[in-house]
């Protein structure tokens, strides 16, 4: 087990790296989404339509 | 004091959110257009904890005639705020006082900030405001809120009367002062006396909402009626009319006392300007050729390589950062600390190759993005949408359709909601329908990629994909107008020119930044999973019946035989030399059945097919998903490769060229368009969804969206074939079809007006 652990130390480093970074990205995602907040490219806070509705101040 | 609540209200386009952003260090944002703020929005005063401020949107009375009307009126009589703070556009003080007067009468303590008083006195122009604060009862600052000149005299004023109570000062003529004396005693008098006033006038216009909020007894209302009817036939006009006109008696006499114009009956520098601009031959030819100048800055040609794009310059330089050096630096970086083939592949080919394929276009977004705020805060893009107006007009359109397109530059979404402005439920739905036509910004790599890879970095492209959104929105409303669901009369448009002044450099930037940042997060978002997660799909798949790695299984020639290979070359049409590994991926499974409705289009591949699907995600999610299914070593020699520029582009015409039977600009063309004009990205769906509130009407305005651009991509295509000489004739015959019908649509009469004409 230790053997295998030291042969793919890097590949299990490398893989924890992109799943924390997947975990963040999804959970800030979903709390935006949670949060009224578009994932759109737009100024959502403070559009003319959405306004107050879209997570503003 | 604590918890002060100050309101900010005034006329559209008065400089509220300026002012708000002012005072409370927020960065809302800031458009050169009446009608940015719908709803309110609130904050704390910079340095006063205890003192938040409420923006309300832009209003001319507070009659509930229109949707921010019937806000800004039920926050200031419900939740009535400390103190109103009223800004005034000092450059249009007449106009202004109009809403002053009737926010006077709620009772509310108040105080006016003269905003532009700057512009004012470089007028020559004099206002006596110790005089009109007298006149007013209230007190009265000058300031300037883009220049942040006079916001803390405003919150000081606004502290020292805030909780007080502040009496009307104007009365009207005899005859409806007479009335009001008589619905006050009659039916207001248990209200505190400092509001008695504001509900007897709006008894006496008959306001159905404030009739019904008061819940008055038969007898009462009767009462009421006779003293209206007194007054009515005493001055021979309807109520509403008297009130209006008595007002403007009294701010005219307001303004004899108060203000001295210089240069009276003068043009402006904003009417010189304007008569050129707004002319009625000129305006189209001007605002065409200031949009290809803004195309051409951010999308064309790029500088040095004989156009004056610095975009393009600056995007050709990032997509050799992203498309090169950083997914190379990432593989060799990965291949030195040991890291799986696998993982190599996932990190260089999947997460960079994808993500950066985005972020490389981040110079032409944010070069455009800096252009189109500054048309904005000069005060040009107003004027469009009364260019606009006068055109949409005759096809039976409302140039208010066109501001929520103006928005819908940046984003579809605001574009989408920015639709509730409009009071006319047919309309309304249609601007929905018609907005996302518009290339937003998320669009913007899909038009660099094409007008890069393909057209060489033609400053027609960017520019054609902007025209051909305008057009379908004229085109879609014009033929939409002419069905039972969405005919009759275009909703009036009125909309105050703002003058003409120097962009602040503060609002351009942030409104830049704003922008483009949301683009870069995106990026690191929804793009990266999206990249990786396509990664895995098209590097995995099952090949002669075994499923593993898909360029793992085909270097082994017992799994992937002659036979095979054979076999899949003539089921996909190409020949064994163009097949690749991918083509056996599990994403290339599943899009190739998708691919066939896109062959009459020219781009009936598997890749393109995922690429628009993806898009629907996010719509740079295009561009990404190119990068990640592109990214193969290149048939090319390696020094066409660096001429040509990245090795994702390269790929990209490729393959449009192999697909399309090396018509593979035209293809390239066709794919735009069908990806500019389909239904939008998840996010504006869920606003579409929003706005029209109807299953039904949701699933029209995305079928509608997805069948024109069908149309649109089939057209062009197939006529582009004909042209070429290699027609395809079955889709010729439909492409033919398609464009008779609508060119009938477009041009048949409208019935409505035939039955108004002969009545």
């Amino acid at each position: 087990m230790l053997t295998w652990l030291q042969a793919n130390l890097v590949n299990i480093v490398i893989i924890a790296i992109i799943l924390l970074v997947c975990y963040f990205v999804i959970r800030g995602m979903i709390r935006d989404r949670k949060a009224g907040k578009s994932s759109c490219g737009g100024n959502c806070s403070g559009c003319s339509g959405c306004g107050g509705s879209c997570g503003t101040v | 004091m604590a918890g002060i609540r100050i309101a900010l209200a005034g006329n559209p386009n008065s400089g509220k959110t300026t002012l708000f952003n002012a005072l409370t260090g927020t960065q809302q944002f800031v458009g050169n257009w009446p009608g940015v703020t719908v709803e309110k929005k609130e904050g704390k005063v910079r340095g006063q904890k205890d003192v938040n401020v409420t923006d309300l949107p832009g209003i001319y009375s507070l009659s509930p005639y229109t949707l921010e009307e019937v806000v800004a009126r039920n926050y200031l009589i419900d939740e009535r705020p400390d103190v109103i703070l009223n800004i005034v556009d000092a450059t249009n003080l007449e106009r202004n006082l109009y809403l002053t007067t009737q926010l006077a009468e709620l009772g509310i303590p108040m105080v006016i900030a003269l905003n532009m008083m700057d512009l004012v006195r470089k007028n020559g122009d004099q206002i006596n405001t110790k005089e009109l604060s007298r006149q007013l009862g209230c007190p009265i600052v000058e300031i300037s809120a883009l220049k942040g000149d006079g916001v803390d005299e405003a919150v000081k004023a606004c502290v020292s009367v805030a909780g007080g109570k502040m009496m009307p000062q104007h009365s009207f003529s005899g005859a409806v002062d007479h009335a009001l004396a008589h619905i006050e005693e009659v039916a207001v008098h248990d209200l505190p006396e400092e509001r008695q006033r504001w509900y007897a006038i709006k008894l006496f216009e008959r306001d159905e909402k404030v009739l019904e909020k008061l819940n008055l007894s038969q007898s009462v209302r009767d009462h009421i009626e006779k003293d209206i009817q007194a007054a009515e036939k005493e001055l021979d006009d309807d109520a509403e009319s008297i009130i209006t006109n008595e007002r403007y008696v009294y701010i005219g006499g307001l303004m004899k006392g108060c203000y001295k114009k210089k240069n009276k009956g003068q043009m402006t520098a904003s009417d010189k300007i304007d008569r050129v601009v707004t002319n009625r031959w000129l305006a189209l030819p001007i605002f065409a050729l200031v949009m290809y100048l803004v195309y051409a800055l951010a999308m064309g040609a790029p500088i040095g390589d004989g156009g004056i794009s610095l975009g393009t310059f600056l995007t050709d330089w990032t997509n050799d950062v992203f498309g090169g050096w950083l997914t190379d630096g990432s593989r060799s970086v990965m291949e030195s600390l040991g890291a799986a083939e696998w993982l190599t592949g996932l990190v260089s080919d999947g997460i960079f190759a994808g993500v950066g394929a985005v972020l490389g276009f981040v110079p032409q977004m944010l070069v455009l993005f800096l252009l189109l705020c500054i048309l904005e805060d000069c005060g040009y893009m107003a004027r469009i949408a009364f260019i606009m107006d006068r055109i949409f007009r005759r096809f039976g359109l409302s140039g208010k359709s066109f501001i929520p397109m103006l928005v819908g530059t940046g984003c579809g979404v605001p574009g989408v909601m920015a639709s509730r402005t409009i009071e006319n439920e047919r309309d309304r739905r249609m601007t929905i329908m018609t907005t996302c036509f518009i290339p937003c910004g998320a669009k913007l790599p899909i038009i660099g990629l094409i007008a890069g890879a393909l057209f060489g970095g033609a400053t027609w492209v960017a520019t054609s994909a902007y025209f051909i959104g305008v057009a379908a929105i004229v085109i879609s409303g014009i033929m939409l107008k002419k069905t039972k669901m969405f005919a009759g009369d275009p909703a009036p448009f009125v909309m105050e020119l703002p003058a003409y002044h120097v962009p602040s450099v503060g609002n351009v930037l942030r409104g830049t930044w704003e922008r483009g940042w949301s683009f870069i997060k995106r990026a690191g978002t929804v793009i990266l999973i999206s990249s990786i997660v396509l990664w895995f799909l098209q590097g995995y798949g099952s090949v002669n019946g075994k499923f593993g790695n898909v360029e793992e299984l085909y270097e082994d020639e017992t799994v992937a035989t002659e036979e095979y290979k054979e076999a899949k070359a003539e089921q996909m049409g190409v020949p064994v030399e163009e097949l690749s590994p991918m083509d056996d991926s599990v994403l290339a499974d599943i899009a190739t059945p998708v691919s066939t409705i896109f062959k009459p289009l020219g781009f009936g591949s598997w890749r393109p097919t995922v690429a628009t699907v993806t898009g629907l995600i996010a719509k740079e999610n295009v561009v990404g998903t190119f990068g990640v299914l592109y990214n193969y070593e290149a048939e090319t020699e390696d020094d066409e490769l660096d001429e040509e520029g990245s090795q994702i582009w390269t790929n990209v015409e490729d393959d449009f060229n192999k697909i399309s039977g090396g018509y593979g600009k035209l293809a390239a063309f066709s794919f735009m368009l069908f990806n500019l004009l389909c239904a939008p990205c998840f996010a504006a769906m869920g606003a579409i969804k929003r706005e029209m509130n109807n299953a039904k009407w949701t699933w029209f305005a995305i079928g509608y969206m997805c069948v024109f651009a069908y149309a649109i991509a089939l057209i062009v295509w197939q006529l582009g074939r004909l042209f070429a000489g290699a027609p395809q004739i079955v889709g010729l015959i439909f492409a033919l079809a398609v464009l008779a019908f609508m060119l009938y649509m477009v041009f048949r009469p409208y019935k409505e007006a035939t039955k108004l004409a002969s009545r």
